[in-house]
Protein backbone atom coordinates (compact mmCIF):
# COMPACT_ATOMS: atom_id res chain seq x y z
CA UNK A 1 0.00 0.00 0.00
CA UNK A 2 1.26 3.47 -0.69
CA UNK A 3 0.45 6.27 1.33
CA UNK A 4 0.01 9.64 0.28
CA UNK A 5 3.26 11.10 1.20
CA UNK A 6 5.12 14.02 -0.40
CA UNK A 7 8.35 15.02 0.72
CA UNK A 8 10.32 18.41 -0.87
CA UNK A 9 14.02 17.99 -0.58
CA UNK A 10 14.56 21.64 -1.23
CA UNK A 11 13.14 22.76 2.11
CA UNK A 12 14.79 23.56 4.81
CA UNK A 13 12.16 21.66 6.94
CA UNK A 14 14.23 17.94 8.02
CA UNK A 15 12.73 14.96 6.49
CA UNK A 16 11.47 13.03 9.48
CA UNK A 17 9.98 15.78 10.48
CA UNK A 18 8.10 16.07 7.00
CA UNK A 19 6.92 12.93 6.97
CA UNK A 20 5.86 12.84 10.46
CA UNK A 21 3.20 15.77 10.33
CA UNK A 22 1.72 13.99 6.95
CA UNK A 23 1.33 10.86 8.62
CA UNK A 24 -0.36 12.17 11.63
CA UNK A 25 -2.15 14.51 9.54
CA UNK A 26 -3.36 11.19 7.99
CA UNK A 27 -4.18 9.52 11.31
CA UNK A 28 -5.89 12.52 12.89
CA UNK A 29 -7.88 13.39 10.35
CA UNK A 30 -9.18 9.10 10.39
CA UNK A 31 -8.14 8.98 6.29
CA UNK A 32 -6.16 5.85 8.02
CA UNK A 33 -8.61 3.68 9.82
CA UNK A 34 -7.47 2.02 13.31
CA UNK A 35 -6.16 -0.95 13.06
CA UNK A 36 -4.83 -0.58 9.46
CA UNK A 37 -1.95 -1.80 8.32
CA UNK A 38 1.32 0.41 7.56
CA UNK A 39 3.55 -0.73 4.83
CA UNK A 40 6.99 -1.74 6.51
CA UNK A 41 9.67 0.86 7.10
CA UNK A 42 11.49 -0.26 4.63
CA UNK A 43 8.76 -0.26 2.16
CA UNK A 44 7.61 3.25 3.22
CA UNK A 45 11.62 4.69 3.38
CA UNK A 46 11.89 3.24 -0.29
CA UNK A 47 8.27 4.96 -1.48
CA UNK A 48 9.52 8.50 -0.12
CA UNK A 49 13.03 7.70 -1.31
CA UNK A 50 14.53 8.37 2.26
CA UNK A 51 16.73 5.76 4.85
CA UNK A 52 15.34 3.33 6.93
CA UNK A 53 16.40 5.59 9.42
CA UNK A 54 14.30 8.25 9.45
CA UNK A 55 11.13 6.36 8.83
CA UNK A 56 12.07 4.60 12.05
CA UNK A 57 12.54 7.51 14.13
CA UNK A 58 9.15 8.65 12.57
CA UNK A 59 7.38 5.54 13.37
CA UNK A 60 9.02 5.45 16.92
CA UNK A 61 7.69 8.90 17.38
CA UNK A 62 3.89 8.46 16.58
CA UNK A 63 4.47 5.08 18.56
CA UNK A 64 5.17 7.48 21.62
CA UNK A 65 2.29 9.70 20.72
CA UNK A 66 0.01 6.66 20.60
CA UNK A 67 -0.64 7.17 17.40
CA UNK A 68 0.74 3.86 16.11
CA UNK A 69 1.38 0.38 17.78
CA UNK A 70 4.21 -1.77 16.53
CA UNK A 71 3.39 -5.98 17.14
CA UNK A 72 6.41 -7.56 17.46
CA UNK A 73 7.16 -9.62 14.37
CA UNK A 74 3.70 -8.40 12.22
CA UNK A 75 4.09 -4.80 11.97
CA UNK A 76 2.96 -1.39 12.85
CA UNK A 77 -0.44 -0.74 13.02
CA UNK A 78 -2.50 2.63 13.37
CA UNK A 79 -3.68 2.66 16.85
CA UNK A 80 -7.00 3.79 18.62
CA UNK A 81 -6.99 7.22 18.91
CA UNK A 82 -9.81 8.96 21.43
CA UNK A 83 -11.73 11.46 20.02
CA UNK A 84 -10.05 14.17 22.54
CA UNK A 85 -6.87 13.14 21.42
CA UNK A 86 -7.67 13.31 17.99
CA UNK A 87 -9.35 17.12 18.12
CA UNK A 88 -5.81 18.31 20.46
CA UNK A 89 -3.77 16.12 17.14
CA UNK A 90 -6.20 18.06 14.42
CA UNK A 91 -5.50 21.45 15.68
CA UNK A 92 -1.82 20.80 16.51
CA UNK A 93 -1.45 20.19 12.66
CA UNK A 94 -3.20 23.46 12.58
CA UNK A 95 -1.38 25.49 14.46
CA UNK A 96 2.13 24.50 13.46
CA UNK A 97 0.98 25.40 10.24
CA UNK A 98 -0.22 28.53 10.59
CA UNK A 99 3.14 29.18 11.96
CA UNK A 100 4.88 28.44 9.28
CA UNK A 101 2.91 30.94 7.33
CA UNK A 102 3.72 33.65 9.81
CA UNK A 103 7.09 32.81 9.16
CA UNK A 104 7.24 32.59 5.76
CA UNK A 105 5.54 36.30 5.77
CA UNK A 106 8.06 37.15 8.30
CA UNK A 107 10.85 36.54 5.72
CA UNK A 108 9.51 38.73 2.97
CA UNK A 109 8.88 41.83 5.34
CA UNK A 110 5.20 41.18 5.49
CA UNK A 111 3.58 43.58 7.86
CA UNK A 112 0.69 42.37 10.71
CA UNK A 113 -1.73 44.26 8.76
CA UNK A 114 -0.91 42.64 5.34
CA UNK A 115 -0.60 39.25 6.58
CA UNK A 116 -4.42 40.10 8.09
CA UNK A 117 -5.62 40.86 5.06
CA UNK A 118 -4.14 37.77 2.92
CA UNK A 119 -5.72 35.54 5.99
CA UNK A 120 -9.08 36.97 5.48
CA UNK A 121 -8.75 36.37 2.01
CA UNK A 122 -8.06 32.59 2.59
CA UNK A 123 -10.85 32.22 4.77
CA UNK A 124 -13.02 33.36 2.56
CA UNK A 125 -11.95 31.87 -0.50
CA UNK A 126 -12.09 28.31 1.19
CA UNK A 127 -15.17 29.05 3.77
CA UNK A 128 -17.69 31.10 1.58
CA UNK B 1 33.13 -7.47 17.90
CA UNK B 2 29.67 -5.59 18.22
CA UNK B 3 26.60 -7.73 17.21
CA UNK B 4 25.21 -4.72 15.62
CA UNK B 5 27.88 -4.64 13.05
CA UNK B 6 27.91 -6.82 9.78
CA UNK B 7 31.43 -5.87 8.94
CA UNK B 8 34.17 -3.91 10.36
CA UNK B 9 37.80 -2.57 8.99
CA UNK B 10 40.33 -2.03 11.51
CA UNK B 11 44.02 -0.10 9.85
CA UNK B 12 43.53 -2.09 7.00
CA UNK B 13 46.54 -1.53 4.65
CA UNK B 14 47.16 -2.98 1.38
CA UNK B 15 50.50 -1.65 -0.46
CA UNK B 16 51.21 -2.21 -4.63
CA UNK B 17 53.66 -1.08 -6.46
CA UNK B 18 51.26 1.51 -8.30
CA UNK B 19 48.63 1.80 -4.73
CA UNK B 20 48.25 2.15 -1.45
CA UNK B 21 45.30 1.44 -0.04
CA UNK B 22 44.27 2.54 3.40
CA UNK B 23 44.91 2.77 6.54
CA UNK B 24 41.24 1.77 6.43
CA UNK B 25 38.77 1.98 9.13
CA UNK B 26 34.70 1.11 8.32
CA UNK B 27 32.23 -0.37 10.64
CA UNK B 28 29.04 -1.61 8.75
CA UNK B 29 26.30 -1.72 10.54
CA UNK B 30 23.91 -4.49 10.10
CA UNK B 31 20.61 -4.57 8.73
CA UNK B 32 21.15 -1.00 6.46
CA UNK B 33 22.16 -1.10 3.35
CA UNK B 34 25.96 1.18 3.24
CA UNK B 35 26.73 2.75 -0.43
CA UNK B 36 30.28 3.23 -0.91
CA UNK B 37 30.76 6.20 -3.39
CA UNK B 38 34.06 7.55 -4.99
CA UNK B 39 35.98 8.56 -7.97
CA UNK B 40 37.21 5.54 -10.28
CA UNK B 41 40.32 4.09 -8.64
CA UNK B 42 39.96 5.14 -5.71
CA UNK B 43 39.85 1.40 -4.08
CA UNK B 44 36.25 0.30 -3.84
CA UNK B 45 36.98 -2.96 -5.51
CA UNK B 46 40.00 -3.52 -3.76
CA UNK B 47 38.61 -3.45 -0.49
CA UNK B 48 35.47 -6.10 -1.68
CA UNK B 49 38.42 -8.27 -2.49
CA UNK B 50 40.17 -8.04 1.06
CA UNK B 51 36.71 -8.62 2.74
CA UNK B 52 36.44 -11.73 0.99
CA UNK B 53 40.08 -12.64 1.18
CA UNK B 54 40.35 -13.25 -2.39
CA UNK B 55 43.83 -10.45 -1.84
CA UNK B 56 45.61 -10.16 1.69
CA UNK B 57 46.00 -7.42 3.54
CA UNK B 58 49.53 -5.95 4.74
CA UNK B 59 47.80 -5.01 7.99
CA UNK B 60 45.10 -4.35 10.09
CA UNK B 61 42.27 -6.73 10.65
CA UNK B 62 39.16 -7.78 8.99
CA UNK B 63 35.71 -8.79 10.49
CA UNK B 64 32.72 -10.16 8.84
CA UNK B 65 29.54 -11.13 10.82
CA UNK B 66 32.02 -11.46 13.55
CA UNK B 67 34.29 -13.98 12.72
CA UNK B 68 37.81 -12.26 11.66
CA UNK B 69 38.90 -13.39 7.93
CA UNK B 70 42.76 -12.52 8.36
CA UNK B 71 43.39 -16.37 8.76
CA UNK B 72 41.32 -17.21 5.57
CA UNK B 73 37.76 -17.22 5.60
CA UNK B 74 36.11 -20.80 5.81
CA UNK B 75 33.44 -22.91 3.93
CA UNK B 76 31.07 -21.93 6.56
CA UNK B 77 31.36 -18.00 6.51
CA UNK B 78 31.29 -18.02 2.81
CA UNK B 79 27.66 -19.49 2.81
CA UNK B 80 26.06 -16.28 4.61
CA UNK B 81 27.79 -13.78 2.32
CA UNK B 82 26.83 -13.59 -1.51
CA UNK B 83 29.09 -11.50 -4.06
CA UNK B 84 28.19 -9.74 -6.98
CA UNK B 85 32.02 -8.90 -9.10
CA UNK B 86 32.23 -5.99 -10.90
CA UNK B 87 33.30 -8.14 -13.95
CA UNK B 88 32.09 -11.40 -15.01
CA UNK B 89 35.17 -13.71 -15.55
CA UNK B 90 36.42 -14.57 -19.28
CA UNK B 91 37.30 -18.32 -18.20
CA UNK B 92 33.55 -18.66 -17.60
CA UNK B 93 32.66 -18.01 -21.06
CA UNK B 94 32.07 -21.24 -22.48
CA UNK B 95 30.26 -22.49 -19.38
CA UNK B 96 26.10 -22.94 -19.60
CA UNK B 97 24.51 -20.59 -16.99
CA UNK B 98 22.57 -23.70 -15.74
CA UNK B 99 25.56 -25.05 -15.27
CA UNK B 100 27.24 -22.55 -12.90
CA UNK B 101 24.12 -22.24 -11.48
CA UNK B 102 24.47 -26.27 -10.44
CA UNK B 103 27.76 -25.34 -8.58
CA UNK B 104 26.35 -22.83 -6.79
CA UNK B 105 23.81 -25.17 -5.66
CA UNK B 106 26.73 -27.94 -4.47
CA UNK B 107 28.65 -25.00 -2.28
CA UNK B 108 26.02 -23.40 -0.75
CA UNK B 109 23.11 -25.73 1.65
CA UNK B 110 20.32 -22.58 1.49
CA UNK B 111 20.18 -22.75 -2.20
CA UNK B 112 16.84 -22.37 -3.15
CA UNK B 113 16.37 -23.58 -6.24
CA UNK B 114 12.47 -22.04 -6.57
CA UNK B 115 14.07 -18.57 -5.37
CA UNK B 116 16.52 -18.86 -8.30
CA UNK B 117 13.80 -19.60 -10.82
CA UNK B 118 11.46 -16.94 -9.37
CA UNK B 119 14.70 -14.42 -9.88
CA UNK B 120 15.33 -15.78 -13.66
CA UNK B 121 11.44 -15.15 -14.25
CA UNK B 122 11.08 -11.11 -12.81
CA UNK B 123 14.52 -10.66 -14.29
CA UNK B 124 13.59 -12.45 -17.83
CA UNK B 125 17.15 -14.40 -17.78
CA UNK B 126 17.35 -17.94 -19.77
CA UNK B 127 19.96 -19.63 -17.45
CA UNK B 128 20.79 -22.05 -21.26
CA UNK B 129 22.42 -19.86 -22.72
CA UNK B 130 26.33 -19.85 -22.24
CA UNK B 131 27.49 -16.91 -20.33
CA UNK B 132 29.73 -15.73 -22.94
CA UNK B 133 26.81 -15.96 -25.23
CA UNK B 134 24.46 -13.56 -23.09
CA UNK B 135 24.55 -10.16 -23.82
CA UNK B 136 26.44 -8.01 -21.13
CA UNK B 137 23.09 -7.03 -19.02
CA UNK B 138 21.75 -10.41 -19.32
CA UNK B 139 24.92 -11.74 -17.74
CA UNK B 140 24.53 -9.09 -14.90
CA UNK B 141 21.03 -10.23 -14.12
CA UNK B 142 22.01 -13.69 -14.01
CA UNK B 143 24.79 -13.19 -11.64
CA UNK B 144 22.49 -10.87 -9.51
CA UNK B 145 20.17 -13.71 -9.15
CA UNK B 146 22.90 -15.98 -8.30
CA UNK B 147 24.35 -13.75 -5.56
CA UNK B 148 20.63 -13.98 -4.11
CA UNK B 149 19.54 -17.28 -4.65
CA UNK B 150 20.66 -18.69 -1.34
CA UNK B 151 19.92 -16.03 0.72
CA UNK B 152 22.90 -14.92 2.14
CA UNK B 153 22.78 -12.39 5.28
CA UNK B 154 25.30 -10.09 3.92
CA UNK B 155 25.42 -8.63 0.64
CA UNK B 156 28.42 -7.53 -1.35
CA UNK B 157 27.41 -5.59 -4.58
CA UNK B 158 30.17 -4.36 -6.60
CA UNK B 159 28.71 -1.97 -9.07
CA UNK B 160 25.53 -4.01 -9.54
CA UNK B 161 23.55 -1.97 -12.18
CA UNK B 162 26.27 -1.47 -15.12
CA UNK B 163 24.76 -2.66 -17.99
CA UNK B 164 21.42 -2.86 -17.15
CA UNK B 165 18.68 -1.26 -18.99
CA UNK B 166 16.24 1.13 -16.88
CA UNK B 167 13.24 -1.29 -16.61
CA UNK B 168 16.30 -4.42 -15.68
CA UNK B 169 17.65 -1.13 -13.43
CA UNK B 170 14.07 -0.48 -11.56
CA UNK B 171 13.79 -4.25 -11.17
CA UNK B 172 16.85 -4.93 -9.98
CA UNK B 173 16.44 -2.23 -7.17
CA UNK B 174 12.47 -3.56 -6.01
CA UNK B 175 14.23 -7.14 -5.57
CA UNK B 176 16.66 -5.63 -3.39
CA UNK B 177 14.05 -3.64 -1.33
CA UNK B 178 12.34 -7.47 -0.56
CA UNK B 179 15.59 -8.82 -0.09
CA UNK B 180 15.86 -6.29 2.93
CA UNK B 181 12.39 -6.00 4.45
CA UNK B 182 12.97 -8.62 7.15
CA UNK B 183 15.23 -5.93 8.76
CA UNK B 184 18.27 -8.61 9.40
CA UNK B 185 20.09 -8.02 6.33
CA UNK B 186 22.99 -6.66 4.97
CA UNK B 187 23.92 -4.88 1.95
CA UNK B 188 27.41 -3.29 1.28
CA UNK B 189 27.66 -1.87 -2.42
CA UNK B 190 29.24 0.31 -4.80
CA UNK B 191 28.01 2.27 -6.95
CA UNK B 192 28.30 5.54 -9.43
CA UNK B 193 24.46 6.37 -10.10
CA UNK B 194 23.71 8.51 -8.15
CA UNK B 195 19.45 8.03 -8.29
CA UNK B 196 20.53 3.92 -7.39
CA UNK B 197 22.33 5.57 -4.16
CA UNK B 198 19.62 7.99 -3.50
CA UNK B 199 17.04 4.93 -3.88
CA UNK B 200 18.89 2.57 -1.74
CA UNK B 201 21.32 3.26 0.79
CA UNK B 202 20.54 4.32 4.36
CA UNK B 203 24.48 5.05 4.83
CA UNK B 204 27.28 6.00 2.27
CA UNK B 205 30.67 5.68 3.01
CA UNK B 206 32.70 8.69 0.83
CA UNK B 207 36.17 7.05 -0.85
CA UNK B 208 39.41 8.80 -2.47
CA UNK B 209 42.76 7.78 -3.07
CA UNK B 210 42.41 4.35 -1.00
CA UNK B 211 40.76 6.39 2.19
CA UNK B 212 37.53 6.67 3.39
CA UNK B 213 36.59 10.72 3.88
CA UNK B 214 33.88 10.42 5.86
CA UNK B 215 30.81 7.94 6.69
CA UNK B 216 26.90 9.79 6.85
CA UNK B 217 23.73 8.58 7.58
CA UNK B 218 21.96 9.64 4.23
CA UNK B 219 19.02 12.08 5.13
CA UNK B 220 21.26 13.79 7.51
CA UNK B 221 24.05 14.06 4.84
CA UNK B 222 21.43 15.59 2.18
CA UNK B 223 19.65 17.91 4.70
CA UNK B 224 23.02 19.42 6.04
CA UNK B 225 24.49 20.18 2.61
CA UNK B 226 22.99 23.41 0.95
CA UNK B 227 23.53 26.56 -0.99
CA UNK B 228 22.23 29.33 0.27
CA UNK B 229 21.98 32.87 -1.66
CA UNK B 230 21.98 35.48 1.55
CA UNK B 231 21.26 38.64 1.25
CA UNK B 232 22.66 41.80 3.55
CA UNK B 233 22.86 45.56 3.65
CA UNK B 234 26.18 45.13 5.33
CA UNK B 235 27.34 41.69 4.25
CA UNK B 236 30.82 40.96 2.62
CA UNK B 237 32.61 38.28 0.93
CA UNK B 238 34.55 38.09 4.64
CA UNK B 239 31.29 38.30 6.40
CA UNK B 240 30.24 35.69 4.20
CA UNK B 241 32.91 33.10 5.21
CA UNK B 242 32.25 32.89 8.68
CA UNK B 243 28.49 31.02 7.66
CA UNK B 244 28.85 28.30 9.60
CA UNK B 245 29.71 25.30 7.90
CA UNK B 246 30.74 27.27 4.97
CA UNK B 247 32.63 25.48 2.01
CA UNK B 248 32.65 27.97 -0.79
CA UNK B 249 30.85 31.70 -1.26
CA UNK B 250 30.62 32.97 -4.40
CA UNK B 251 29.70 36.54 -5.14
CA UNK B 252 25.62 36.23 -6.54
CA UNK B 253 25.32 40.56 -7.26
CA UNK B 254 25.52 43.93 -5.37
CA UNK B 255 24.89 42.34 -1.33
CA UNK B 256 24.03 38.65 -2.37
CA UNK B 257 26.33 36.04 -2.28
CA UNK B 258 25.94 32.37 -2.93
CA UNK B 259 27.47 30.59 -0.16
CA UNK B 260 27.45 26.45 0.23
CA UNK B 261 27.43 25.18 3.66
CA UNK B 262 27.55 21.47 5.38
CA UNK B 263 25.35 22.50 8.60
CA UNK B 264 22.36 23.97 6.77
CA UNK B 265 20.63 24.60 10.22
CA UNK B 266 23.36 26.05 11.89
CA UNK B 267 24.05 28.18 8.92
CA UNK B 268 19.97 29.38 8.66
CA UNK B 269 20.30 30.13 12.64
CA UNK B 270 23.02 32.38 12.02
CA UNK B 271 21.73 34.23 9.15
CA UNK B 272 19.02 34.74 11.28
CA UNK B 273 20.79 35.77 14.10
CA UNK B 274 22.85 38.10 11.87
CA UNK B 275 19.78 39.70 10.23
CA UNK B 276 20.62 38.47 6.82
CA UNK B 277 17.72 37.44 4.49
CA UNK B 278 18.16 33.71 2.67
CA UNK B 279 16.91 35.12 -0.50
CA UNK B 280 16.59 31.06 -1.62
CA UNK B 281 18.19 27.64 -0.81
CA UNK B 282 19.07 24.60 -2.68
CA UNK B 283 19.86 21.50 -1.87
CA UNK B 284 23.34 19.85 -3.01
CA UNK B 285 23.37 16.61 -4.57
CA UNK B 286 25.17 13.95 -4.03
CA UNK B 287 28.04 14.03 -7.16
CA UNK B 288 28.20 17.58 -5.53
CA UNK B 289 28.56 16.55 -1.82
CA UNK B 290 31.43 13.96 -3.29
CA UNK B 291 33.31 17.30 -5.04
CA UNK B 292 33.23 19.22 -2.33
CA UNK B 293 34.34 16.63 0.21
CA UNK B 294 37.09 16.22 -2.58
CA UNK B 295 38.06 19.57 -2.34
CA UNK B 296 38.31 19.85 1.32
CA UNK B 297 40.60 16.24 1.87
CA UNK B 298 42.95 18.34 -0.98
CA UNK B 299 43.35 21.58 1.11
CA UNK B 300 43.55 19.74 4.42
CA UNK B 301 46.31 16.94 3.12
CA UNK B 302 48.35 20.28 1.60
CA UNK B 303 48.04 21.92 4.66
CA UNK B 304 49.66 19.12 6.65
Amino acid sequence: MRLPIQINEQSAEPLYHQIEVQLRALIVSGQLAEGMLLPSIRELAQTVKCSVITVKRVYNDLEAEGLLRTRQGTGTYVAQVGDQERDRHRLAAVVEALEQAVVAAKRVQCTEEELKAIFQEALSKHYD
Amino acid sequence: MNETLAIQLDGVEQSRSNFKLGPLHMSIPKGYITAIVGPNGCGKSSTFRLMLDLDKADKGTIELLGCNVNQGMDTELKKRIGYLHDQSSSHENNMIGAAKAEFHRFWYDDWDINRYRELLHILEVEDHLMLGKMSKGMRRKFEFALALAHGPELLLLDEPSSGLDPLAWKTMIEVLHRYMDRGDRTILMTSHIIEEVKRLADYIVFMAQGRVLGMYEKDELFSSWFTLFVSGAELTAKKAAELPGQCGVEHAGATTFRITTNKAAEAEEWCAAEGYQIVSRQALELDEIMSALLQQDRLHSRRN
